[in-house]
């Protein structure tokens, strides 16, 4: 058996002592802060409100206003805990639509099962 | 089975009439720094959440404004708002921040709560 | 005149957004969280948002020595002048839960020219200058107009010369920005009015300069909505 054909130790849940400062740091990176960093020219556009985008931005602000949260609980649930994959890959008021689902079921003013069962009802009148 | 009781009143009533970040006003001390005081980044864990941006860790700049007192967001991220601290409006110098820029007049300003600022 | 805002009627094909924008509303009304009447209530403040303040402030500000002093100074007191109470004209009394109450309007110089960005999110001060541009909101935008400041205005379609300072703020705590122009030729003797129809919001943002005869924003691709806002009347 040559060194060439071993077989690599495995990528996911590393070791913790292959994890040098740097890595740390990349692990824990906050999903928001990309100011810096590369990207290339794009056209920039404007974009037509959807209703459930002005409807969410009413209801995150409204529950802001109601003292179910403040802003800053808002971003950081919204721009940051998220992750960073559904970070980019999301659009940005979907983002704020799942932080304000979320933080229904976080304070326990509603059930995790209290939503789906309202997710399903609110389905089946488009059916 | 328990479930916490959140007091969904307590902002409206500091700040209602008055304002945010107003309603914080008085609450942090006096100042550490003034306008014009050279300070640095200091380079602190940003685990879980902050909004001092990585792009101004260890950077240098110039204080041009005491802003206002509020509670950190690392803080009012979580509802924690008993501390609020100072926040000031730092000035950079643009090749100060990143080694490759070619303009030497070009700056960039943004604000630091006192914790993450000190004198350079 | 009250304008009337109610969600979009039932549609063919409504998307999982929707479906769960729906859920999340009701579910809030259910458990006495907020009112259907409050959230009608925000959106028509929402609503109600738009430039034309701002660039009343800045019209102001051109005019008037002693009022652009103030608006330096204390944006919040100056924005009163304009008609906008960050405080008290929100719903809630103590001003917008993401906007805050912390306005600094930013001078420009013949050497200093200002252009806003929030790298972190895409704070923006609503009150005055109403809802925030698409574009403003990518991580695009908030990526590189930190560091590529020239050529990111460059794509906006202005270059400034190597002697005028840039100088980007970076929109990361409870201040919020606008910007005051450098008030253009060939404005001499013009009213208020006059002068506030060329100061767009692209300007206030620091992506445009006023220009006498322009009065829109830099024209740009408009991507469509699904299913758009409706107003009833």
């Amino acid at each position: 058996m040559t060194a060439a054909n071993a077989l690599k130790p495995p990528a996911d849940a590393p070791y913790p002592d292959l994890i040098d400062h740097i890595r740390f740091r990349e692990c824990l990176r906050t999903p928001h802060d990309l100011g810096g960093e590369l990207d290339t020219p794009m056209q920039w556009e404007e974009k037509e409100e959807e209703q459930w985008e002005l409807n969410t931005f009413a209801t995150c602000e409204t529950l802001a206003w109601r003292g179910v949260w403040n802003a800053e609980e808002r971003r950081r649930r919204q721009n940051v805990d998220l992750g960073n994959s559904m970070y980019l890959r999301f659009p940005y008021y979907g983002r704020w639509l799942l932080a304000a689902a979320r933080i229904l079921i976080d304070k326990q003013y509603v059930t995790l099962t209290e939503l789906i069962n309202k997710i399903d009802e609110v389905k089946k009148r488009y059916e | 089975m328990s479930k916490p009781q959140y007091d969904r009143t307590h902002h409206a009533k500091k700040a209602t009439g008055i304002g945010d970040p107003q309603c914080f006003k008085g609450e942090a001390g006096p100042p550490k720094f003034k306008e014009g005081d050279k300070v640095r980044v200091r380079n602190r864990s940003d685990v879980f959440y902050t909004r001092c941006q990585v792009y101004t860790r260890g950077a240098v700049g110039e204080i041009t404004k005491v802003c206002y007192e509020s509670p950190a967001p690392e803080d009012e991220a979580w509802d924690n708002t008993e501390n609020p601290v100072w926040f000031y409006s730092v000035v950079f110098r643009q090749q100060e921040l990143w080694p490759e820029y070619p303009f030497p007049g070009d700056t960039l300003e943004t604000e630091f709560t006192e914790d993450w600022l000190e004198p350079a | 005149m009250a304008e009337k805002h109610k969600p979009a009627p039932m549609v063919d094909e409504v998307s999982d957004f929707e479906i769960l924008e729906m859920a999340v509303r009701e579910l809030a009304i259910e458990k006495g969280l907020f009112s259907a009447e409050d959230h009608r209530i925000w959106t028509e403040y929402v609503h109600s948002l738009s430039p034309a303040p701002a660039a009343r402030l800045v019209a102001k500000a051109w005019l008037d020595p002693e009022f652009k002093k103030l608006a330096v100074t204390d944006g919040i007191k100056a924005s009163l002048e304009v008609g906008v109470d960050w405080i008290n004209d929100p719903p809630t009394g103590f001003g917008t839960p993401s906007d805050y109450c912390h306005l600094r309007v930013l001078e420009d110089t013949p050497k200093l020219k200002h252009v806003v960005v929030c790298t972190l999110c895409s704070c923006y001060p609503r009150p005055i200058l109403g809802q925030s541009p698409e574009w403003y909101r990518t991580p695009n935008y908030r990526r590189r107009l930190v560091r590529w400041p020239r050529e990111v205005l460059a794509e906006f379609g202005l270059v400034l010369p190597d002697d005028v300072e840039i100088r980007v703020a970076d929109s990361n705590q409870k201040t919020r920005y606008m910007v005051l122009p450098v008030r253009p030729e060939g404005t001499e003797g013009w009213t208020e009015d006059q002068l506030a129809e060329i100061v767009t919001r692209d300007c206030m943002i620091g992506v445009a300069v006023p220009k006498p005869g322009v009065t829109t924003n830099i024209p740009k691709p408009v991507h469509p909505a699904l299913r758009p806002v409706q107003h009833d009347h």
